[in-house]
């Protein structure tokens, strides 16, 4: 019996080692295979020791038409602009959340590429897209070079805009994050049942709170609506989303009164603070100054 | 059936009886071959001991010169005859080599370069969207011992590197280009419209200084309006027209600067390198477009649009005199002719846009009666009244706007696009604002 093992055994050994050790051949060096390389410079070395390390957060600022439309004329950033673009969304997005939070949060939750670009990519309608992100993976960040924080010589009120467009940008994808990893409660796409449109880049943000909703945006769908209001009440704060439910007045064209309009706009914010909560464990409102303390720290 | 057989078997011999060879045709597999091409690239583009000398030239025809160094570390310092600026200091940025479907040299951070091929019109002046048509990718079409032969990868920009000698680099870095662009005196002559009188032709000449162009408008003998366009470009003593002018007898081939002459206000220039000539000032299109008031009021009366400025008056040499930008949350300025009625008036609004929280808003501006349109191509605008409240931070630039506006002399329309207009001061040419769609 033993025996019988054995021979098998040998047998074994000698098939297995009479396969063929050839190397593959024409196996080349591919070109780019991998991925681009260049010699680190200091702002490679910035984004290593800052976003990389910390949080496996990585930017790419060089220009790489792959990533980007080939149907528009775009630019790469100027590198004066990438560390300070860097760092404000580190202060205003990471470490609020890493406050809140606890930073395994943001380790696990947090979008992981970054694409930088220094214009705006304007579109054949006349507007201009400031920011796109998809699969919760990977953002883009335009008009780099048009960012001008509070401190920079050439920095004019007007420049609030772009900053806090970006933050928006980031905030609304973050949160997509969030809701495809749990689920807000069905409650919340009762609140405007019947009222999201794929029509909604016709309607005017104006237009859009009239009828309960944060911004035109949030009429697109669902999802949206509660992105877009975390986004909002984060990026303006708790005054400025008061401001914004505040300034609702009249009766809307679809028939949804001021006061109707501004109740919607109470239960979804209920909503989107008792999901932080409940989901996340985060005190929504401590975030929500936190955030908003940050942005004006840019901007004003 | 027997010969279909014939012909198959046959068929089937030919067939059969091909090579089977397939080695490849080059020595190297493809990936090998990209290898050493792009190491000989880099290598090249490393090894010229003065850097680069380039040519470039648009896809819409502009000639540029740049001036490249690569150095070690993937980085490149640049020159170029854009402005005073581009061509006076050395700008540091990022370049590598890539294997796309060609070996391919990007520009991967902003040089200027990529001033070229901003799509926002403020930076360069072209469109919005899409600039000046330039490239900072391109493929590397040949590699000789001095020259270097690349396309652009989105426009089809051709570029020309020729080994810079050390002359070459030195006559950038020792500001010689920075003075051979010194058209910048032109903007020392206050009026809108400038002249240059050569050999018995007044010319009124229209500098695009981005897009590379100049604009010549004459008038013959018999009164007949000519207009002559040309690319043109720098060498290091001057302005080379890329087509030569010709009326006539007399050419206009090279301008080059002599400089500013404060006593008499104007600029000394060298025509076609010999003919001393000025460029001075003048209060008047040589011819002025006499429908161009009218053109500009219906065009987006018809359309019930306005017209937008985004940085107001141009006064004296200085942009933007009155400080509109400065306006908390200004977006622009707007004309908005029969904007609205009161009292039996259709007036005629120019208004202050500003962001607002989540979109723009017009809260204030002023009202003008409906324009008077001179035969002499002036239109004419008379203060109605105030809409809206101006609010304190805005006062100044909102009462020194009217003022201009309301000069009883009026103002020339020059169309300088398909929807752009500068409008002109009758009283001296000196203020203008640009009115755009």
């Amino acid at each position: 019996m033993n025996r019988l093992k054995i021979y098998i055994f040998i047998c074994l050994l000698a098939i297995l080692g009479s396969c063929s050790k050839d190397q593959p051949e024409n196996v080349d060096n591919i070109p780019g295979l991998g991925g681009d390389t260049w010699e680190p410079g200091p702002i490679d070395f910035w984004i290593r020791d800052s976003l990389t390390t910390p949080f496996n957060i990585t930017a790419k600022y060089k220009w790489d038409q792959g990533e980007l439309e080939f149907n528009r004329t775009l630019v790469p950033p100027k590198e004066e602009k990438i560390i300070p673009v860097l760092s404000a969304i580190k202060k205003v997005w990471i470490d609020n959340y890493v406050a809140v939070a606890g930073d395994l949060f943001m380790k696990r939750y947090s979008p992981k590429f970054f694409v930088l670009v220094g214009s705006a990519s304007y579109n054949p309608d006349g507007t201009i897209t400031l920011g796109t992100a998809e699969g919760g993976r990977r953002i883009l960040l335009y008009v780099l070079n048009d960012f001008r924080i509070r401190g920079m010589s050439d920095y004019v009120p007007q420049d609030s805009l772009n900053v806090k467009e970006m933050f928006h940008t980031i905030e609304h994808e973050f949160g997509h994050i969030l809701h495809q990893t749990v689920l807000y409660t069905p409650d919340f796409k009762r609140i405007s049942v019947g009222m999201y449109t794929s029509n909604w880049n016709n309607v005017s943000d104006a237009e859009a709170r009239a009828d309960g909703f944060v911004t035109a945006y949030a009429m697109a769908a669902p999802d949206e609506d509660f992105v877009e209001m975390i986004s909002m009440m984060l990026t303006e704060g708790k005054g400025g989303f008061d401001v914004i439910v505040n300034s609702i007045t009249g009766t809307s064209p679809n028939g949804i009164t001021a006061e109707e309009a501004k109740n919607r706009l109470r239960q979804k914010e209920t909503i989107v603070v008792n999901y932080f909560k409940d989901t996340w464990n985060i005190d929504f409102y401590n975030l929500q100054a936190r955030t908003r303390a940050s942005i004006v720290q840019l901007i004003r | 059936m027997r010969n279909t057989l014939i012909f198959f078997i046959l068929a089937l011999l030919i067939f059969s009886g091909c090579s089977k060879d397939d080695d490849s045709v080059f020595d190297q597999a493809p990936d090998v071959r990209i290898n050493e091409a792009i190491a000989k690239a880099d290598t090249a583009l490393k090894g010229a001991a003065y850097g680069w000398n380039a040519r470039i030239v648009t896809s819409t025809g502009s000639i540029f010169q740049f001036h490249f160094r690569f150095n070690e570390g993937n980085r490149v310092s640049m020159y170029a005859d854009i402005d005073t600026t581009t061509a006076g200091t050395a700008r540091e940025s990022s370049y590598r080599l890539k294997a796309l479907q060609q070996p391919a040299l990007i520009f991967d951070t902003y040089s200027y370069l990529h001033i070229l091929s901003d799509p926002d019109a403020v930076v360069n002046g072209g469109e919005y969207g899409e600039g000046l048509k330039g490239d900072f990718e391109y493929s590397i079409d040949t590699v000789a011992a001095d020259s270097i032969l690349l396309t652009g990868r989105f426009n089809n920009t051709r570029v020309t590197l020729y080994k810079a000698t050390q002359a070459d680099a030195g006559a950038w870095q020792n500001g010689e280009w920075r003075n051979a662009l010194s058209f910048q005196y032109m903007s020392r002559i206050l009026e809108y419209f400038k002249r240059l009188p050569v050999n018995g032709t007044t010319y009124e000449i229209h500098f695009n200084q981005l897009a590379r162009s100049i604009t010549f408008l004459w008038t013959d003998g018999a009164g007949a309006m000519h207009s002559f366009t040309s690319a043109y470009y720098y060498d290091s003593k001057g302005l080379v027209l890329a087509r030569p002018l010709n009326n006539g007898n007399a050419g206009i081939n090279t301008i080059s600067s002599n400089g500013w002459d404060a006593t008499n206000g104007v600029m000394r220039v060298s025509v076609n390198d010999d003919l001393p000539a000025t460029i001075s000032g003048a209060t008047k299109p040589v011819k002025p477009d006499l429908d161009a008031p009218t053109r500009w009021w219906q065009t987006v009366y018809q359309q019930d649009s306005y017209w937008v400025s985004l940085e107001g008056f141009h006064v004296n040499g200085v942009d933007d005199a009155f400080h509109v930008r400065s306006i908390p949350g200004f977006a622009f300025l707007l004309f908005w002719p029969a904007f609205g009625s009161q009292a039996g008036v259709t007036y005629d609004l120019q208004g202050y846009v500003s962001q607002a929280q989540g979109g723009l808003s017009l809260d204030f501006g002023s009202a003008w009666m409906p324009p008077l349109f001179t035969t002499d191509g002036r239109i004419i605008f008379r203060i109605y009244g105030t809409l809206g409240d101006v609010p304190v931070a805005a006062t100044t630039a909102f009462n020194n706007t009217n003022t201009v506006l309301a000069d009883a002399n009026g103002f020339y329309l020059v169309q300088t696009g398909n929807s752009r207009y500068d409008m002109v001061s009758a009283r001296d040419a000196r203020s203008w604002i640009t009115w755009e769609r």
